[in-house]
């Protein structure tokens, strides 16, 4: 007997487009930077592997995982353009910065999304070819992000709770 | 004494032993290890804002999920590390959560595989780190608070 293919699990585009949205503001207002925001996907497998990762956390009507990944030649143009100087890529300065830019794009997505959710302080991952695992039970989806400098991801695994 | 350093002493060996059947006795020294590691994180926000962070060696998180998921002979994957140890972690933060004045919310677990990686949590503090060893592996605990701005 065949068995039906499993359905791809459903997600809530209302949860994405904020992230989408705050994306392109971030970076335009706070780096001056323009950028391309691709096609949401949903992540099949485990990986890329980044130099770079924010991760903050969403608790209370909303629950899941935001993950902001970056490579490092991309990481330290950006953090640059962000801070206004360049920084040295394996310093706690370096990292708050990657963290902060992680709050301003998931604080501005969770403002658009208007829910009574709590974020996490960001916690930043620095290290050549990481893997960030998510919540096994929640999609994961993933903002492609293109700048002149190079690309980005953010991953999004938030549901309601 | 750190911050419900003793409760974190008392609670985790529990959660081993009840999840792993694994005995963990406390140690002296937090393990510096030079192969690839695992670690986890909760959040807890509300009324107490930090974090509960689990690490250990790939070793050991391997022998946990193939105990946790019953692999038998299969060689446990990443993504198997992974949810074992988000899942002790997530279980550890549920217990401090309830120690911590309320309301406190916990968030789902996440987690991190590598071998040369560092772990930087913003504006907190370790409040607390407990290691562990389990034969001859180790692990540890932390807890971090999130440190109020100053206006």
């Amino acid at each position: 007997m065949q068995t039906a293919p499993a359905k791809p699990p459903q997600v809530d585009a209302k949860l994405i487009v904020p992230f989408v949205n705050a994306v392109r503001h971030v970076l335009r207002t706070m780096a001056g930077w323009e950028s391309n925001v691709e096609r949401p996907r949903l992540k099949q497998k485990q990986g890329p592997e980044y130099d770079y990762s924010g991760i903050i956390a969403f608790s209370g009507t909303l629950i899941g995982t935001v993950v902001v990944s970056f490579h490092r030649d991309l990481a330290v143009k950006l953090v640059a353009a962000f801070v206004g100087c360049e920084l040295p890529a394996d310093t706690a300065d370096f990292a708050d910065a990657i963290g902060e830019l992680a709050n301003l794009i998931v604080g501005a997505a969770k403002a658009e999304l208007g829910v009574n959710a709590s974020i996490s302080v960001p916690t930043v991952i620095m290290g050549k070819g990481h893997i960030v695992a998510r919540p096994s039970d929640i999609p994961c989806i993933v903002v492609p992000c293109k700048t002149d400098a190079g690309e980005f991801a953010v991953e999004v695994s938030i549901k309601a709770a | 004494m750190q911050f419900i350093e003793q409760e974190i002493r008392r609670l985790t060996p529990e959660i081993w032993d009840a999840m792993l059947h694994l005995a963990l006795d406390p140690e002296s020294e937090v393990p510096k290890t030079q192969s690839r590691v695992v670690s986890a994180c909760v959040y807890i926000t509300g009324a107490w804002n930090g974090a509960v962070a689990l690490s250990c060696d790939v070793a050991f998180a391997s022998e946990a999920a193939a105990i946790m998921f019953n692999l038998a002979d299969a060689t446990p994957t990443t993504a198997d590390m992974q949810d074992a140890l988000g899942e002790l972690t997530n279980m550890i933060g549920g217990n401090v959560k309830a120690l911590l004045p309320e309301p406190c919310h916990l968030s789902l677990p996440s987690a991190v595989e590598g071998a040369d990686y560092s772990v930087r949590i913003l504006r907190s503090k370790v409040v607390t780190q407990v290691p562990f060893r389990c034969g001859n592996r180790s692990m540890s605990v932390s807890l971090l608070e999130r440190e109020e701005r100053a206006n």
